[in-house]
């Protein structure tokens, strides 16, 4: 019995050290003749693409191979006593200290992306600004006639699940404004007293499904299932003034929502407000600049 | 290896830190001398004159996701991170004095931002407005400049870098030399300057503006990254005629891996392109007289008194761009570097070998290709067991 188990157990103890002398050999592959050669992800989509658009690729089509480079760039500045890693943007001049969760629980952003609002020049980057911490449809989904309001609750960009109030609605450090890894989507109450998003993992799935299955579909097919899809977008979206007023009960419930008073005094301030009820004729004052009045108020 | 290189350049450095100190110390403390003098005045009048962000730009720019897509397609961020801002030379600056045709809301498409105008700050040795035209001057004479050189006018000028193209706003790397150098603001040092220096930030800025200066603002590697960004893009270089990927063979070098490493007196592209204590933005072609790569002024490059002093004319041989993949170019090295790899592959995997048929071995002791006569393998055995 003793010899068989002597005899189990150097079996095993050779097969072992075999074993790692076969490994040891694909290790040392690498450690004698580099990893030259060896393409990273971004190579292989590189790669990829390039194949697909061939030898006279366009500027375009060029742009879009940089674009796919550039997403998992990093940008590193290393102080000495800290070091900043932050997401790379091209051409951006000032530090963005921090990186940024994308928002893979959406329905909207797998088209429309992550900055989506475009046609309205003068106030397109204030919209996309929203979308960053905004589902879609806390705008552009809206109860109508006798629908009952909805509710608002927190949804944590990376597993779509309903988080509490994020505690960075309470910081005083006014860099991390917005960025709480979460968003404000719209939902209803059902009577077991559980919350329920108007898109939710469900949803999700559905579009998901769309997305990948949508080449098999005819052409009318495709305009049905979009229909479908965007059926309770409403034309009219919410706008600035149905949250950021004085005036009327703001659309948001911002204390429910865990904005304190303070952040609630600045959202709906006679800053913001006034800057948003008279935003075309709004001018910064000429503090700095000697010599009167600004030309443009003159002419008006 | 990664181990071995790591407990070299520490010991390199504490060894030359050890050697240097005393030097560097006293050089420091001239230079925040001599620089209080002058400086006290650029500062002062900065803080006569600013205040933090008066047009109070931050109540929309605060917001990360203040963003668009733009007409050519990339991607506009225009967040402000207030905390890190507030970390540079650039924090006495007013907004308006980059973006100066912003003058309404809501913004007209801003024009790119021209460094070279004249700020609200006065620079103090000369008495005059602050502005980066000096800089932007030497730039347009280096090689990275788009003034013609007497030749014809320079191809591709859009390949040629703007300000921005190579600085991010600058932060602050403060040093702390009370007790031995060490990153960051030494409180027990600021509290002296305070003694005298009260009136709002005054002393820490001044202590972040003078001690950052009398180090890199950047660290070795963040350097040839930054170069990387067009001389590691290979249709650049053929754009321009330039030989070889010029990033991967300083990669290669000691001098790439101890930067990789994290090595901040590792040389970058810049200790080895630019001459001994001239402007960095002076670079100069490999083929001007002018260059610190020229081939007459090589040795005097290397041998620079924080580098190579002691060494001797030869170390201007030292191939520091050597492409070992190029045989055409560099057969020597190309085949020396094959010869090694391939014996010590030879060496190493013909012992993993005999170790494996060895182990094997001890599996199946009896085990042969040659079938042995019964009589045969019978006496082989008894002779075995007798000796």
């Amino acid at each position: 019995m003793l010899d068989a188990l002597k005899a189990i157990i150097r079996t095993v103890y050779i097969f072992a050290l075999m074993g790692f002398t076969l490994w040891f050999g694909y290790f040392l592959h690498p450690v004698i003749f580099g990893m030259d050669g060896a393409e990273t992800e971004e190579d292989i989509a590189t790669r990829e693409i390039g194949a697909f658009f061939g030898e006279g690729a366009t500027e375009e089509e060029k742009e879009f191979m940089k674009s796919i480079k550039q997403q998992q760039q990093t940008s590193t500045t290393d102080l000495g006593y800290m070091v900043i890693e932050e997401q790379y943007v091209k051409g951006h001049f000032h530090h963005v200290g921090m990186k940024v969760e994308s928002d893979s629980s959406s329905i909207c952003t797998g088209c429309h992306g992550a900055v989506p609002h475009d046609k309205a020049k003068t106030i397109r980057a204030f919209l996309n600004m929203h979308a960053f911490y905004m589902a879609c449809e806390t705008c552009h989904v809206r109860p109508e006639g006798n629908e009952p309001r909805y509710e608002f609750r927190w949804y944590d960009k990376e597993t779509g699940k309903v988080v509490a109030n994020p505690p960075g609605l309470n910081t005083l450090d006014e860099s991390m404004y917005g960025n709480y890894a979460a968003k404000i989507s719209p939902g209803e109450l059902r009577r077991d007293g559980t919350f329920k998003f108007l898109n939710g993992p469900k949803e999700l799935a559905f579009v998901e499904r769309y997305l990948k299955e949508e080449s098999r579909l005819n052409d009318t097919q495709k305009s049905k299932m979009k229909k479908v899809i965007h059926r309770n977008v409403n034309e009219d979206p919410l706008i600035c003034d149905g949250c950021h007023t004085i005036v009327d009960e703001p659309y948001l419930p911002y204390t429910l929502l865990g904005y304190p008073q303070r952040r609630l005094h600045e959202l709906t301030s006679t800053e913001v407000v006034g800057m948003i009820n008279k935003y075309k004729e709004f001018y910064i004052p000429h503090l700095l600049r000697g010599g009167g009045v600004d030309k443009d108020v003159e002419a008006e | 290896m990664n181990i071995d290189i790591n407990n070299r350049l520490h010991s390199v450095c504490r060894d030359r830190w050890r050697s240097t100190a005393p030097v560097c110390m006293i050089r420091g403390l001239l230079c925040c001398l001599l620089m209080f003098c002058g400086f006290g005045l650029f500062l002062s009048d900065a803080y006569a004159a600013a205040a933090a962000d008066e047009l109070n730009c931050v109540l929309c720019h605060k917001y990360r996701g203040l963003s668009r897509i733009d007409e050519a397609g990339d991607f506009r961020l225009y967040y402000i991170n207030k905390g890190l801002f507030n970390k540079g030379p650039h924090k006495r600056v007013q907004c308006k004095d980059c973006h100066a045709d912003i003058d309404k809301i809501p913004h007209d498409p801003a024009e790119k931002v021209d460094c070279t105008i004249q700020c609200h700050l006065t620079e103090p040795s000369g008495n005059e407005k602050f502005t980066h035209k000096p800089v932007a001057e030497v730039l347009a004479k280096s090689v990275h400049g788009t003034v013609d050189k007497g030749e014809e006018d320079v191809q591709y000028p859009e390949d040629y870098p703007y300000c921005t193209d190579c600085h991010d706003q600058p932060l602050y790397r403060p040093l702390s030399f009370f007790k031995g150098q060490a990153a960051g603001v030494s409180e027990r040092g600021l509290s002296r300057c305070k003694t005298c220096h009260q009136t709002g930030d005054f002393a820490e800025d001044f202590y972040n503006h003078v001690t950052s200066r009398l180090q890199k603002m950047r660290v070795s590697s963040e350097i040839v990254k930054l170069c990387a960004k067009c001389h590691g893009d290979e249709e650049f270089q053929e754009r321009h005629g330039l030989q070889g990927n010029v990033v991967a063979s300083y990669w290669e070098t000691f001098h790439g891996k101890a930067a990789y490493f994290g090595s901040d007196e590792a040389p970058d592209c810049i200790d080895c392109h630019v001459v001994y204590g001239e402007n960095v933005h002076s670079i100069a072609g490999r083929a001007s007289r002018a260059s610190a790569t020229h081939e007459a002024n090589v040795s005097a490059t290397c041998r620079a008194s924080e580098c190579h002093a002691d060494a001797g004319e030869q170390i201007a041989g030292y191939q520091v761009h050597t492409d070992y993949g190029d045989p055409d170019k560099y057969p020597l090295q190309y085949y020396m570097l094959k010869f090694f790899k391939y014996l010590m592959a030879g060496v190493l995997y013909f012992f993993i070998t005999i170790i494996f048929l060895e182990l094997l071995r001890r599996l199946f002791p009896d085990f042969s290709f040659i079938k042995q006569p019964e009589e045969k393998r019978q006496s082989t055995i008894s002779t075995a067991a007798k000796q």
